[in-house]
């Protein structure tokens, strides 16, 4: 059976890449120093290939059809796309795929009761762009990429993106092959309000208190706290985000998290953090 | 308004979607705002507000939230999208409509 050697969960915000250096000075050097901690601690880990689990950005899953969930078979991805280069700042780069490893988790997945779509046609904007560039800056570790619905109402509940992890990690482990070193690498979040009032804003508070409960190792706690409702209260147009980051949970179980960095910074108009889930 | 008041029928939401995937879209957007809100069918209430830029009043008429800066964005450019950003300044006054 393949093994989940470690979950990560990060922030994408275009602003890490695309104007950090409208933060104050010490906050860029504590922002980098976390996220390049981060590509330290996957890469040690050795994956032969990560599956990641972002939202997508109203850009591949459309609205007059819009599945909770879409796995990526293609043998190559590619990006940024195009009307996004300028806005993350970000060179173009190719990472490969697991075409035959995604369809089968796209079969056995479905066959599990959950419906996922599936695509060779994802474009990656700062969902994948941002976080591959600090995680594996080489673009040289293969990549499944899950999109989900965070933000298209009506949304997946908190309960289905858990029970996605749970089954995600049954597959890898049930299905994929013997001796393959899997990472789990959840993007998106933490408060922020891309099209809402509060856009200038972040929720220091509500994401201060989400990392601690992970840290706690507690799923039915965060099952029974965290609600999509409050997300919203915490910034309506996208901390709902962190619904990948509750899949992420479902792969893990009752391990705590280690939180690596956190920062608030309104010039950057995103809570940016990550967690880390080490498995081995 | 929220994400949760989004009309996924509204046919703006469909030309935001298609102009952002394609670079032949957007070129067309940039060129040509009626020619492209006459190939989505938007309605003159979505063509008037698309006109003056009145990015409230695409939230009030079902335009998805996320969308709304990136509006700013195809209008004022994506480049240093910081909060001093043309792009920013220009969704910033339309912030009180917001609530």
């Amino acid at each position: 059976m393949a093994e989940i050697v470690a979950t990560a969960a990060l922030s994408h915000a275009p602003s890490l890449t695309g104007w950090l250096y409208k933060a104050p000075e010490d906050t860029q050097k504590r922002i980098l120093a976390g996220f390049r901690k981060m590509g330290v601690l996957v890469r040690a880990k050795k994956p032969d290939y990560i599956i990641g689990i972002a939202n997508d950005h109203a850009l591949n899953l459309p609205f007059d059809n819009t599945p909770d969930f879409c796995i990526g078979v293609a043998s190559e991805w590619s990006g940024p796309a195009e009307w996004f280069k300028d806005w993350v700042a970000l060179p173009d780069y190719k990472v490969l795929g697991k075409s035959h490893h995604a369809r089968t988790l796209a079969r056995e997945i479905n066959r599990s009761g959950i419906r996922v779509a599936f695509s060779d046609d994802l474009l990656f904007d700062d969902n994948w762009s941002v976080p591959l560039h600090f995680v594996t800056p080489e673009h040289d570790v293969p990549l499944i990429p899950i999109n989900m619905n965070c933000t298209v109402p009506p949304l997946p509940s908190v309960d289905l993106c858990y029970q996605m992890g749970e089954t995600l990690a049954e597959v890898v482990r049930g299905m994929l092959p013997e001796g393959d070193r899997v990472i789990i690498m959840a993007t998106g979040g933490l408060s922020h309000d891309p099209g809402g009032p509060n856009y200038f804003e972040v929720d220091e508070e509500y994401d201060r208190w989400f990392l601690a409960l992970l840290e706690e190792g507690n799923p039915q706690r965060v099952l029974k706290e965290v609600t999509i409702e409050g997300m919203l209260a915490a910034g309506d147009g996208g901390t709902t985000e962190l619904l990948s980051w509750i899949a992420a949970m479902g792969t893990v179980g009752d391990h705590p998290a280690k939180t690596i960095c956190y920062e608030a910074e309104p010039a950057l108009r995103c809570g940016l953090g990550c967690s880390f889930w080490d498995l081995t | 308004m929220g994400i949760m008041n989004t009309d996924r029928t509204l046919p703006s939401n469909r030309m935001v979607f298609e102009v952002r995937r394609s670079p032949e879209m957007y070129e067309r957007f940039t060129r040509d705002l009626e020619q492209i809100m006459a190939v989505y069918g938007l309605s003159e209430e979505e063509k008037a507000a698309w006109r003056e830029e009145n990015i409230g009043q695409l939230a009030e008429l079902g335009v998805h939230p996320y969308f709304l800066p990136q509006i700013s964005r195809l209008f004022h450019g994506v480049a240093h999208n910081h909060n001093e950003s043309e792009a920013c300044k220009a969704y910033a006054r339309h912030l009180d409509d917001l609530h």
